[in-house]
């Protein structure tokens, strides 16, 4: 696993309401969409509103709700996804702490009946804001 | 012994590179030319769905580009690890239908791609595998499902498998072996991480001396014995004021290093079609601390096995402070030196490797 790389140093984008940054994948294989469980977002300690989350991927923008049935787009390892939502931020000179929590479902791991293995990785990043 | 010694082919897994191609450092030529240029082939084996875009779709003009690549490199490619993904849907599980199809199209991929084997994993059944023989024989394509801690040859799921194989007498079912499997002692390396993420000397002296109860009892008799053994790193963890590493200490000390012994192996020997050289470390003396590796290969050579050897660098889930490169290095000329001091020796030529991969097998690949 690979949790200190989630989340892409520098690309904290701000629209002033709305900000997002860019992750990536902590795990040796590309996932489905369906298995992209659920993120959070905090910066400076304030957390995005789980409904105003939003994930784009492979140049579409899905909810979480929308994730759950996804198993045509695919999250390769290589590929940056963009974690967005409703969080106030100025893209000033301040250097902001992001969090970014991220809960995956590893679907060829079963552990019990009929459960699948889920993982959940943390990883937190400081820089700065920039206007998207 | 009248047996012919075995002489295994050289090779290498890009698993062992994760952090590498993940960081963007190389791409998947990239790493292939390096695998090529450091000499740690020729054989060579991806992960479909770590390496190749959009797997398991591959069309005729990038299975092309690839076997040129392979072609040009003078490797040669042993095993395309593919996964049974039956928890792909959030709700239930593939049906049996949905998982012959969503495994057939990997296999499809296999041959495209000049894969002779296709490595599959636990969560399929023997019944599972049955139904796949034919289809993995129209390919030429072998099943080689891989036996990894905390399972073990001897291990019932496994033996059950073995048993069906038997039954069915497909030469397209086999296993692969996964050195984690008979582990003989908790890896140095991970207790390093472990140090640099401050845990002190006096918990990880009594991790080591948990891990070492649990190889002298041997390995787990079934899931329930697991679990009570994963769960008691856990608990050591939170007596000792770090419940924060009892997770990583059960996942690692059940899941990665198994405690069975070497000649647990020979239970399903005969069966045994490609072989995941799983590691963790190199030390200041050129050998692994906590792999078998000398007596592996030996076992290997007498008893006659000429497939492949991926190596399979694990220790970089923890190791940021060393090359994978140098480590892979490393472990290749032990396993030369056994081959060796075993009275045979490792295949380190392409064309060599094709023929004798050819003859291990039941068939050339007829992607």
């Amino acid at each position: 696993m690979i949790p200190d790389r989630i989340i892409e140093q520098g690309t904290l984008t701000t629209t002033g309401a709305r900000s997002a940054v860019e992750v990536r994948l902590p795990w040796y294989r590309a996932l489905p969409g369906s298995c992209i469980a659920g993120a959070k977002l905090r910066i400076d300690g304030v957390e995005a509103p789980t409904e105003s989350l939003r994930w784009q991927m492979n140049g579409r923008e899905f909810g979480f709700d929308e994730l759950v049935d996804e198993t045509g787009e695919w999250w390769f390892p290589t590929d940056s996804a963009v974690l967005s939502g409703d969080l106030p931020v100025e893209a000033d000179d301040a250097e902001h702490q992001v969090d970014v929590d991220l809960k995956l479902y590893i679907p060829y791991i079963i552990i019990g009946d009929g459960e699948t293995l889920h993982i959940e990785e943390h990883d937190r990043k400081t820089m700065k804001a920039v206007q998207a | 012994m009248t047996r012919a010694l075995g002489t295994p082919i050289q090779g290498v897994t890009l698993y062992s590179f994760t952090r590498a191609f993940h960081a963007r450092e190389y791409d998947l030529e990239g790493l292939v030319r390096k695998v090529a240029a450091e000499g740690y082939g020729p054989g060579l084996e991806i992960i479909g769905f770590s390496s190749f875009r959009g797997f398991p779709a591959v069309d005729d003009a990038y299975a092309g580009w690839f076997r040129d690549l392979v072609a040009e490199t003078g490797l040669v490619t042993t095993s395309l690890a593919v996964n049974a993904d039956i928890g792909i849907h959030r709700d239930r599980l593939l049906t049996q239908d949905e998982l012959i199809e969503y495994m057939t199209l990997q296999i499809k991929a296999a041959a495209q791609l000049g894969f002779p084997i296709a490595r599959v994993q636990i969560s399929i059944t023997p019944d599972s595998m049955e139904a796949l023989a034919p289809i993995a024989e129209a390919h030429g394509v072998t099943l080689a499902l891989e036996v990894h801690a905390d399972q073990y040859a001897s291990h019932p799921r496994i033996l059950a498998l073995r048993d069906r194989y038997e039954q069915v007498g497909s030469p397209f079912l086999g296993f692969t072996m996964d050195w984690g499997a008979t582990v003989t002692g908790f890896a140095p390396s991970l207790l390093e991480a472990y140090r640099r993420r401050g845990a002190s000397d006096e918990l990880l002296a009594k991790v080591v001396d948990l891990w070492n109860t649990f190889y002298e009892q041997g390995p787990p008799a079934d899931q329930a014995e697991h679990g009570q053994r994963f769960g008691a790193f856990i608990g050591l963890a939170a007596q000792n004021g770090r419940p924060d590493l009892g997770i990583d200490f059960g996942i690692n000390g059940t899941g990665l290093f198994g405690p069975a012994r070497v000649d647990d192996w020979l239970e399903i020997m005969p069966w045994i079609r490609h072989v995941h050289g799983k590691f963790f470390g190199i030390d200041e003396t050129g050998e692994e601390p906590s792999v078998p590796v000398r007596d592996l290969v030996r076992l290997l050579v007498e008893q006659g096995y000429s497939g492949a050897i991926s190596s399979e660098y694990e220790g970089w889930h923890w190791n940021h402070w060393q090359s994978p490169f140098d480590i892979i290095r490393g472990e290749q000329a032990v396993q030369r030196s056994a081959a060796e001091a075993a009275g045979s020796r490792m295949i380190t030529d392409a064309a060599e490797a094709r023929r004798i991969l050819d003859s291990h097998l039941a068939q050339p690949v007829r992607g």
